[in-house]
């Protein structure tokens, strides 16, 4: 029998993951318990063991690609199976039992320690996926409006029981701090409005799974990743300049390129000299990505039930403004109708957050893990500037990058968003 | 009930209390078993008892349990409500054909013609160093047969009302004794009354985990509660009465106030009331529990005699007390 392995979901949140190494090759014979490669979530890179022996005769996604949760990623040929090419099987008997040789290789052994402080270590055990909880347990949970993937049972294997549930409770109401080993993160309900008296005219709104996701991932984010922000304003005349005149020779083709098309592309080309925007942290190491996915953050009209989704512009680093005005065109008309399927939103490497067509003129974003960096951008607004000792009237936007320390510096940050101005401000950079 | 009607007796004067007031009360109420009438009882339960009533109501019988206890069934089939004392529930086993193959399913086997209104009574459980033949607790093997009631008194207030129960009830009755228990003095008042079957009654109220016993173990989780009181666990402790009818409804009641179970149960833990209880608790109660239910049975082994061995075979106080802390995550 070949055995299919599939990437794993190691985590509550976990939608996919990237094959960070493979330990093995085709043809490489694995018993149980071997690591045959490690998985970067958006949490942690954690080692994936296998289960069966017998031989890797297929490696279906190579490694650094990313791919959904339940995807074939290998296949082991089993001893005795056919599938196998007849080298691999031929030489699966012979090793499979020299390796059987009784380790302390037990499976239950293979889970691999937390990699770092930002890991719980039972979360990282491929057998304690399914996080135990007493039946009362998760009843008070329910009916106390807790959820229990934010809480570390103290019973056996980790079980959530009643008083971590009153524990829990009692530090929600005293609004206190979360212990650090938490890897879960507090879902909306925890809020405490209990305590304000309900008004005239008051109403609940039940959370849709997209706001409690949004919740979810936030408060982690907010929670687990050191933050700062650095600020720059960017001279949007000449960008504005050339738009306008770009929009007017391209609107027989019906392409009308936004300002948000121009900053992508600016940030997607600035990260070919500042590879550490494009990177993710985990807890060991850190991963540069390579290529540029770029997170659009959409908000959805209220019909939709409202609510924020990151769509994801694919390996931006290599497309024109076209490409990247067509597409996001395309990613956000999709999402405002018939919603975005999970390929378009997961893999993003670096986020763009949009409010200057509201008029806003700066704020700031949380990072949308496991990316490092969030860049907000404010709206390009005609105001008194200073230009060559000159006070005149131009157009300036701010953009305010927030960044994951444990990743980017200060000094990086302030280089990174120097490339970006360079790019915006000049923008015929953006062209060729 | 007033203070003034109460006096204290002990357990073995209120079982002979309450066969005296229904042997008074009722002609086909008679009495049979070794030494129960002349030597007025092997355990002195029935003292006085053939001076009142007379050798044809009160009768002795040849050590031969199989035979008087199939001759009682066989009154009671043709309308006598015969008391049978076994002078300890272990010598019963030579009378499992007549009392188990017989008597609980004689109304269903004859269609309704015949009923079998006795009660079956005698020690149960170790007595102290009495070996693995003479320490049975018989709850577990005999409560399996459908048609039986059982009855496992803790005290000497319970084990006349429910006495007088048995001796009315129109199925037949195995009443559990403990030897360890038949000096045991409690408050009776003189005025007539019966306890139902099938009604728990709560021993010692409490919040944090439903201790379920019955008969001698109740009073040593009287003991154990005293002991984890002072370790901040409130226990409830129910002192079932009756096995069957099992009341289901305070056990359930309980554990969903509480959301932890132990049962004391000194009978092995393979297929027992322990474990009935256990799976129903699991059943009616699983979003109520924090912890599977804890059980707290003899140990899996014949009774050894050596005394040490057999304090620790037996359920005690040590063994109780793990359990709930265990149910709690205390321990």
């Amino acid at each position: 029998m070949p055995v299919q392995l599939t990437m794993p979901r190691l985590s509550d949140t976990m939608e996919a993951g990237t094959i960070v190494r493979w330990n093995v090759k085709e043809g490489d014979v694995v018993s149980s318990g071997d690591v045959v490669a490690d998985i970067e979530t958006d949490k942690a890179t954690m080692e994936m063991p296998v289960y069966d022996d017998g031989v890797i005769s297929k490696i279906m996604v190579e490694a650094g690609k990313q791919v959904p949760v339940g995807t074939p990623i290998a296949i082991i040929t089993v001893e005795g199976d056919e599938a196998g090419s007849a080298a691999t099987v031929a030489a699966a008997p012979v090793a499979v039992a020299a390796m059987s040789v009784p380790s302390n290789n037990a499976p239950a052994q293979t889970a691999v320690p937390a990699q770092s402080a930002s890991v719980s270590p039972p979360s990282v055990q491929f057998d304690a996926i399914r996080q135990r909880v007493s039946p009362l347990a998760r009843r008070m949970a329910d009916e106390m409006g807790i959820s229990v993937s934010s809480i570390v049972g103290s019973g056996p294997g980790g079980r959530v029981v009643k008083q971590d549930v009153l524990k829990e409770a009692e530090r929600l109401k005293s609004g206190g701090a979360r212990p650090m080993a938490l890897v879960h993160v507090a879902s909306p309900s925890q809020s405490s409005t209990a305590v304000v008296p309900i008004g005239a005219g008051a109403s609940e709104v039940m959370l849709s799974g997209m706001r409690q996701a949004i919740a979810r991932r936030l408060v982690e984010s907010k929670s687990n990743i050191p933050h700062y922000q650095v600020t720059m304003r960017f001279n949007m005349d000449p960008l504005l300049e050339l738009r306008t005149m770009l929009n007017v020779q391209l609107e027989p083709q019906g392409i009308k390129l936004s300002v948000n098309d121009f900053i992508v592309r600016a940030c997607a080309l600035a990260m070919t000299a500042h590879p550490f925007f494009n990177a993710s942290w985990a807890g060991d190491r850190i991963i540069l990505h390579g290529d540029v996915n770029i997170g659009v953050a959409i908000s959805l009209p209220m019909e939709r039930g409202g609510g924020l989704v990151v769509a994801v512009l694919t390996q931006a680093q290599r497309k024109g403004l076209r490409e990247i005005s067509t597409e996001t065109r395309a990613l956000a008309e999709k999402a405002r109708t018939r919603g975005l399927g999970p390929e378009d939103m997961t893999g993003a490497t670096f986020t763009i957050s949009n409010l200057g067509m509201f008029g806003v003129d700066n704020f700031t974003a949380i990072i949308n893990p496991p990316n490092s960096a969030i860049l907000a951008c404010g709206a390009a607004v005609e105001q008194p500037v200073v230009r060559n000792h000159q006070l005149v009237v131009g157009h300036e936007m701010q953009a305010t990058l927030s960044l994951d320390h444990r990743v980017i510096d200060g000094a990086m940050a302030s280089e990174y968003l120097q490339t970006v101005k360079h790019n915006i401000e000049n923008p015929a950079t953006l062209l060729v | 009930m007033s203070i003034a009607t109460m006096r204290e007796i002990e357990f073995r004067d209120a079982v002979r209390e309450a066969m005296s007031e229904e042997m008074r009360k009722d002609m086909r109420v008679m009495l049979i078993g070794e030494e129960v009438a002349q030597y007025n009882g092997a355990y002195k339960v029935s003292r006085g008892m053939l001076d009142e009533f007379g050798p044809r109501r009160v009768i002795d019988t040849p050590i031969s349990e199989s035979g008087f206890a199939g001759m009682a069934i066989g009154a009671a089939m043709m309308g006598l409500r015969p008391i049978v004392e076994f002078m300890s529930w272990s010598f019963s086993l030579v009378a499992a054909d007549p009392i188990l193959n017989n008597a609980p399913k004689m109304l269903y086997m004859s269609g309704g013609q015949f009923g079998c209104p006795i009660v079956f009574r005698g020690n149960d459980g170790a007595g102290g160093q009495l070996g693995s033949t003479h320490s049975w607790s018989i709850e577990g093997l005999f409560s399996n047969v459908p048609g039986m009631k059982m009855v496992i008194p803790s005290n000497p207030y319970d084990a006349k009302g429910l006495m007088k129960t048995a001796i009315r009830d129109d199925d037949p009755v195995f009443f559990l004794e403990s030897e360890r228990l038949l000096s045991m003095r409690g408050e009776v008042p003189e005025e007539e009354y019966l306890i139902p079957f099938g009604q728990a009654r709560i021993a010692r109220p409490g919040t944090d985990c439903t201790i379920v016993a019955f008969g001698r173990m109740v009073n040593i989780c009287l003991e154990v509660a005293l002991e984890l009181e002072k370790e901040g666990i409130s226990s409830e402790i129910l002192d079932m009465r009756t096995i069957r009818p099992l009341d289901a409804a305070s056990i359930i009641r309980s554990v969903k106030r509480t959301g932890a179970c132990v049962v004391v149960d000194q009978s092995w833990s393979f297929g027992s009331p322990g474990s009935e209880v256990a799976a129903l608790v699991h059943r009616e109660c699983f979003d109520d529990l924090d912890n599977y239910v804890h059980r707290v049975h003899s140990a899996d082994v014949p009774a050894p005699y050596a005394h040490n061995l057999e304090q620790e075979y037996l359920p005690n106080a040590r063994r109780i007390a793990e359990a709930v802390r265990s149910c709690l995550y205390r321990s």
